[in-house]
This record gives C-alpha cells, structure tokens and sequence, in this order.
C-alpha cells in the first residue's frame, strides 16, 4: 500500500538547506491503521504531503497505493489523488457553501453522475453523523461539526487511503473522541488510515502501530 | 459536467463583482468603436461598389453612324481591353433620354430646331478597367478612334472614395485595437481576483484529484461570458443607434456619396464581432496567472 525508500527531504531557505525529513524507511499495508506521532516541527505533514504528492523526496522513493511517486505526471498525479482522502487541522471548508454542497464539490469537480450525488453525499453524512446538519453553513457549525464536515468530504469518494492530519487538533476531548471513532469506522470498511498527532496520549490511547518522528528522523515503529 | 463548469463560471463571474462589470464595459466601448467604424466602412464600401458598378466611358462620336458601322464599331470597342459592355446610344435615343431628365421642362427641348446631341457609345470597363490607372489606359485607347470627337470619364473620386473608406476601417480597427488591449487586461484582472477569491475551492480541486481543465475551464469561461457580454452590449448600442441616426442620416448619405440608406452590419461583421468579443475574454481568462502548487 504504502513503502517509503530511505526518504529525506530538505527545503532551502535562501542558501540555507534545512533539513525535513532524513532517511526515513517503513511500509503501511492495505487495510492498517498507523499513527503518525511527534512534536510540532517533526516532519510530520512533510511526511504526509509526500504521500499525496504535493512535495517530492529530495532522496529516496516513495510508494502510494503501488504506484511509484518518483516522475509522475500530472494527469497521474491527479488519478492517484481520487483514491487519497486528506483531512486537515483546520477545516477547511469553503465558507459560502453548505455542508451538503462542500461535500457534493468534490463529486461535481471528479465528473460523478448527478443521480449518484445525492444519495453518496449523503451516506458520508450519516457516516459522521451530520446528516441533519446538511444545509448549514460552515459558520453556523461547532469545530467539531464542521471537522466531521470534512471528514464526510474527505471519505464520500470511498478513498483506499485516508491521511488525517492533526484531525483532533483544534477539538476538546469529547469531539476528538467523536472524530477518532469515525476514522476507526472509516478504517474497519477497509481504508487505510494515516493519522497524525502531536499528542502523546492521543497516540498510546489510539492503540494502533505508532511511527514516531523526532527531528525529521523515524526514531520508533512501535506495533 | 458541463453544466457545473458553466454555473462555476458564473459563480467566479460574480465573485469579480465592478472589475467584471468594467471589463464588460470596456469590451462594450472597444467592440462598440470597431464596429461603428465598420459600420461607416460597410456603407461606404457599398457606396462605392455601386460606384464602380455604374461607371461608364462615353465615347462621342463625330457623326452619326449607319446602323451596320455603329454595330461594326460596337463589336470593335467590345474586342478591346479592359471593356465589360458597349452600347450604341444614337442621336434620337440622346434626345429622348434629354427629355426624360429634365422632366416637367422637356417641352424646351421641342423648341430645338435640330437635334444638338452627338451620337456615342455609352462603355462599361471590365472590374480592372474601373480601377484609375485601368480607366485612364481605356479613355487613351477609346481616344485613338477615328470615329471618336471626345472621350469622357474618369474614376478617379470614386477611388478616393474607396481610399476613405479603407482609412475608416484602419482607424476603427486602430482605436478598437488600443480599446481591446484595455480590455484584456481588465479582464485578466477580474479573473486574478477571481483566482484569488476561489483560491480554496481550486486547493481543494487539487486535493481530491480534479483534472487541470476541470479547474482552468470556470476562468476561460467567465472571461468567454465577459467578452461575449460586451459583444452584445456593444451590438445593441450599434443596432439601437442605427435604428434612430440611419434615417436621418439618410439624406446627407444619399447628397454625399448617392446611398439610398444606411445599412446595417452585415451578418458576417455582427458575427465576427461576437467572436472577437469573446476571444478577447478568453485571451484576458487565459493570462490571469494563479498558485499552481498542491
């Protein structure tokens, strides 16, 4: 499913290359829940961004859903997104549509048939449990509603693989024990599910195999 | 798809709000100056089409011919160069045709002892021999013949009328040329707000796999609706101001250059006018640059 190849990453900030990640290596396969855990700064949604494709390795290989990521085009970059659900900190949703239509966005945009719309759009709600909160607004949900609002975008195209990034993040406990339970779902129908975390006790409770990034390194894989 | 590409569009179009409004606007006044001028042009063209079309050379003949040597001399002008038609016109036929156009005042005619009018061959020039140096080489070849007493004719204004009229058409295309490029780049300028305004849905499109077309078409779009707007815009001015200034501009037409009435665009020139419309919002769609990355 997933196979990183001696990954490092390194930006350059003016003529100072700062390092990201360093020879990083594990394999995720199809259907595991893998916590992705550090502190802020520890390379984690670098790490992360390399699995969608929005950076590439500096070194090494990277490969998602089987596919190497090294030289793709593209139009294949795009095809590999249609089977990636991303779910950010922050909710990210586009604030002058409803939540039914910030759902049903990315099932117009990807060409699904109008008939199938609805009712897809509609089993993710039900799925996090927003079905009744369908035609409001993002400014009139709570953080946590309009979290499960993404979560229900992120999942409606039935992605193989699911990266949440900081997911619970901005919630109180209650909420992110809401959230969490809606990914463990997501993962019990098959999708593999990347989470990331910056919380401790976040990770030991999720009770999954945690990889744990220090300073761009993989310093644990703990099963 | 289709249909959620073009409600996009109009989102986004929207969303440019006054820049849109101006960028139509200023398409309107471009397309508007093109295609008044182009009108002038047209009706110009047409004035001087008919022109041409009723140029004759008249050859005066010394005297009256008999019948078979006026057919004679009729067959020997059509043999020559430049020469489309010829036609006999003879003294009785001169008179009559006198008559006719002083109309109420023929009778002054009747008072003439003889008939003063002389005999001629009333030439019309091939499409080159209507151009001025074709109508001069005719009057020096029709001037060599024996029968001729004088030669008249001469196409000379007729091409200055074509050359104002080739010179309406320049400064038209000229003045819409300045206009359009105004235009484009308000264009490009609502559709860089526009960017930057659905700068998280096109993330988002990203994100989740949308192909690149999916994402730029909305932009070429709404730029194609704001250009396609104007056109309109300004085609509705043009057929409006028509509709009011053509007859009273009639008269002055018909004393200055013999047009019957002012014509419209023709359909070739509306449609052309659409099209440049919309390729201009196109072209300001198309230049407008956004983020790229994710």
């Amino acid at each position: 499913m997933i196979a990183l190849e001696r990954v490092s990453k390194t930006f350059a900030v003016g003529p100072v290359k700062v390092p990201a990640l360093t020879d990083v290596s594990f394999r995720v396969a199809k259907g595991e829940f893998v916590v992705l855990h550090g502190r802020s700064g520890a390379g984690k949604t670098t790490l992360l961004k390399l699995l969608y494709r929005a950076e590439t390795p500096s070194e090494g290989d990277v490969e998602v859903l089987g596919q190497p990521l090294g030289r793709l085009r593209p139009r294949a970059v795009a095809a590999l997104r249609r089977n990636i659900g991303v779910v950010f900190q922050d909710a990210k949703l586009l604030p002058g549509r409803n939540v039914y239509d910030n759902i049903a966005f990315v099932l117009r945009v990807l060409g699904a048939p109008r008939g199938e719309i609805t009712e897809r759009v509609f089993d993710a709600l039900r799925a996090v449990g927003l079905h009744s909160r369908a035609r409001a607004y993002p400014a009139q949900l709570s953080q946590g509603e309009a979290q499960r609002a993404t979560l229900a975008r992120a999942i409606v195209r039935r992605p193989s693989l699911l990266i949440a990034d900081e997911p619970t993040g901005n919630l109180d406990d209650e909420m992110g024990a809401e959230i969490i339970q809606v990914i463990r779902d997501v993962n019990a129908g098959g999708t593999t599910v990347i989470f990331a975390t910056h919380q401790a006790r976040l990770a030991a409770f999720l009770k999954s195999r945690v990889l744990v990034l220090d300073g761009g390194r993989l310093v644990k894989d703990e099963g | 798809m289709i249909g959620f590409l073009v409600g996009e569009a109009f989102r986004d179009l929207r969303r440019a709000g006054r820049v849109a409004v101006s960028a139509i606007v200023l398409i309107m006044l471009s397309l508007g100056a093109v295609g008044g001028f182009l009108l002038l042009a047209d009706n110009l063209g047409a004035a001087v089409s008919s022109w041409r079309e009723r140029l004759r050379v008249i050859v005066y003949l010394k005297a009256e011919p008999s019948t078979a040597s006026a057919a004679a001399l009729v067959k020997r002008v059509e043999a020559m160069p430049d020469v489309a038609a010829v036609r006999y016109v003879g003294r009785a036929e001169a008179l009559a045709a006198l008559k006719q156009v002083l109309g109420k005042e023929a009778g002054a005619a009747d008072h003439l002892s003889v008939n003063p009018l002389p005999a001629s061959l009333e030439v019309t020039p091939s499409t080159h021999g209507a151009t001025p140096d074709g109508a001069r080489r005719l009057v020096e070849r029709l001037s060599t013949l024996p029968e001729a007493e004088d030669v008249a004719g001469g196409v000379e204004w007729v091409d200055k009328l074509a050359r104002i009229q080739r010179l309406v058409t320049l400064v038209g295309l000229g003045f819409g040329a300045v206009l359009a490029i105004a235009a484009i780049l308000t264009v490009t300028t609502a559709t860089t707000l526009v960017l930057h305004a659905r700068r998280h849905e096109t993330e988002i499109m990203r994100l989740v796999g949308a192909p690149e077309v999916t994402i730029r078409l909305p932009l070429l779009l709404q730029g194609m609706v704001q250009g396609l707007l104007g056109a309109a815009l300004a085609l509705g001015g043009l057929a409006l101001a028509h509709h009011f200034l053509a007859p009273k501009l009639a008269p002055l037409m018909a004393v200055a250059v013999g047009l019957a009435q002012v014509s419209f665009l023709p359909v070739a020139h509306i449609a052309a006018i659409a099209l440049a419309g919309t390729v201009l919002g196109a072209l300001g769609g198309l230049m407008a640059r956004g983020r790229r990355n994710a």
